[in-house]
Order: structure tokens, then sequence, then C-alpha cells
């Protein structure tokens, strides 16, 4: 159960975030325009996104591939403009990033706060992380979307590492039944391995696919269960894209 | 089951998940899964359910929270084999 702080401090973030969202948004925009950060088909993908997660309300469980720092980034570029993340709030997702990449400066703490980012431990205690699913459990009851890397990590090994991933997806979905779950694949067209920031101008391959994950087991099994399906999925996605979207091996 | 047994046979389950091979060999009931013997936290999912179907036991989300140790694990499995009076 979370308490009661707990629960005022993601509604004031919430809050804040959202207030923000006409300052925040522009500067990621001008930062990927910086980088010559490109995604070809953007209204294709918003469109896509929204035919298949976005128009319904309820919790979201987005669920994607990790290359770089950044793809949290990437993928809220992707999925919606300023104005829709103004109008409809659940479009802009909470994150979970490593608290160690968000406490580096003062203003990426900053940015992490009114970006919707609840810092996590890496190895963190039981309690700790109990603590963590409470958080996602209670912003999923008041149907927001969150972002997560099911693989817990920037893969090391330059594809969606189905050997070496957290089962922490599997207890979100355990959590909330019912949660509408999203799998997405966001890769740079030439990201060979795992980095902090994608190359400078790089083309950026989205691909979505909305799952129903589903398990006979409860508990840790469960858990597993429904977490591999979702790592697997991400793989075949990872697989399709190499084959038809001129991505570089 | 004793602890020694049950001592063996969780060396015996951990030993292809631990990075640090060298502390498994000298490992003793205090040695830490996780910090000592370099196990991925995820992996201890793996673990938890490898006991279960090894020792035909159910472990509860609380209890798989409490077990850090080598010793606690045993101590646990021991606990949940040992016949009902």
């Amino acid at each position: 159960m979370l308490s009661k702080r707990d629960r005022v401090g993601l509604r004031v973030q919430e809050a804040v975030s959202h207030a923000m969202v006409l300052l925040t948004y522009p500067w990621l925009w001008a930062w990927m325009r910086w980088r010559g950060y490109r995604i070809p088909g953007l209204s294709r993908v918003r469109a896509e996104f929204e035919a298949q997660a976005g128009r319904e309300p309820g919790p979201l469980l987005v669920c994607a591939n990790h290359m770089t720092l950044v793809d949290s980034l990437v993928i809220q570029w992707a999925f919606g403009s300023a104005w829709r993340l103004l109008l409809v709030p659940r479009a802009f997702f909470w994150n979970l990033p490593d608290r160690a990449n968000l406490s580096r400066r003062t203003w990426i703490r900053v940015l992490g706060y009114v970006g919707k980012c609840i810092p996590v431990v890496r190895k963190a205690s039981p309690e700790e992380t109990r603590r963590t699913l409470d958080k996602i459990g209670y912003l999923h009851g008041r149907g927001q979307s969150i972002l997560v890397f099911p693989e817990g990590g920037r893969s090391r090994i330059g594809r969606v590492d189905t050997e070496n991933f957290s089962y922490g997806v599997g207890r979100m979905i355990q959590d909330t039944p019912g949660i509408r779950v999203l799998a997405v694949f966001a890769r740079g067209a030439g990201q060979h391995e795992f980095s902090d920031y994608p190359r400078d101008g790089e083309r950026f391959v989205i691909r979505l696919r909305r799952l129903a994950p589903v398990t006979s087991s409860a508990g840790m099994r469960g858990a597993r269960d429904l977490a591999t399906q979702i790592v697997h999925a991400l793989r075949d996605m990872e697989v399709e894209a190499f084959e038809t979207a001129g991505v570089d091996r | 089951m004793d602890n020694a047994t049950a001592f063996g046979k969780v060396v015996t389950i951990i030993k292809p998940f631990v990075k640090n091979a060298a502390a498994l060999g000298s490992a003793s009931d205090s040695t830490r899964i996780i910090e000592d013997l370099g196990v991925n936290s995820a992996r201890l999912v793996d673990i938890i359910l490898a006991f279960e179907d090894e020792f035909g036991i159910e472990v509860d989300d609380e209890s798989a929270d409490k077990v850090r140790t080598l010793g606690d694990a045993v101590q646990m499995i021991v606990l949940k084999t040992a016949p009902a009076h």
C-alpha cells in the first residue's frame, strides 16, 4: 500500500509536469532537431499509436527495447505532439529511469521531474522494489500510461536480450489486471550497440504491437511467464525490423 | 532434510547463475547471493523457482524477498520441507 506522502508526491509531480508540457516539449523537439534526429513516417507512427492504444482510456503499459539513455524521449516524441500531451495527460508517459543516471546533474533531475520520471534504484531492496511497484500500481489505477524497458537496462548484446531480462514488468501486469500492454520497438537505423546517445543525424525505426500476455501461473512464476512473452515479442519485432526497415545489423 | 544436505543442493542450484565462482568455492551460510556471488538480481527469481521445483515447495513473494544469503535459503527450505506435526 502506497503511503499518503508518495501518493501526494505523484499527484503534485503529475500536475507540475502537465503544467510545464508546453515548455518541456519544445525543448525536447529542439534538442531532437539539434541532434539531427528524425523519425521517418512520424505522422503514420502517431496515427498507429492512436489506433492501437491512444484513443482508448485506461491504464497502459508501454514496453520497449532499450539501447540508449534517450529511448524514452524518442518514444514520447514518436507518439504525441505537445498539444496531444497537453490535452490528453495520459499520453504523456511516466518513466522509470535508473536513479544513478538521473542524479548526474541538477538540471537533469529537474528535467526528470517535469518529464514524469520516477527514479528507480538498481539492485534495490525488496522493500524499495515493492514501493516502486506500488507507485506504478497507483498510477495505473489512475488510468495513467507508463513506459518501461523490460530488459531492465540497455541491452549489452546489441539486440533484444532474451536471456538476461528482468521480470518486473510481469509483476506490473499482475498488479493491474486487464491492463493494456503495448510493445514498442525503437532503434536508430545505425545503432549497432548500446550507447548513451544515438549518433547525430540518426533515423529511428519505430514499430508497435498490442500484446495480450497471459499465464496460468501466479506469483513469481507468472511474472516470469508474462515478462518472457513481452521480451520475445520485442525480439520478433526486432527481427522484422531488420528484415524490412533497413536497420543496420 | 538437514542443513548440510540442503546447503549442498542450494549450491548446486545456484552454481549456473554465479559470476564469482571463487566465492562459491568458499561459500558459507553468511555468503550473500547477490553481493558476494555476483548473481544478477533478476536471476534470483529463477533460483527461487528452481528451489520450488527441486524441493516441491511453494515460496511466496514475502519469503522470497527474505532470501539474501545461502543460509537464508537453507533455512527456508529446511522449514518448508519439514514434516508437519
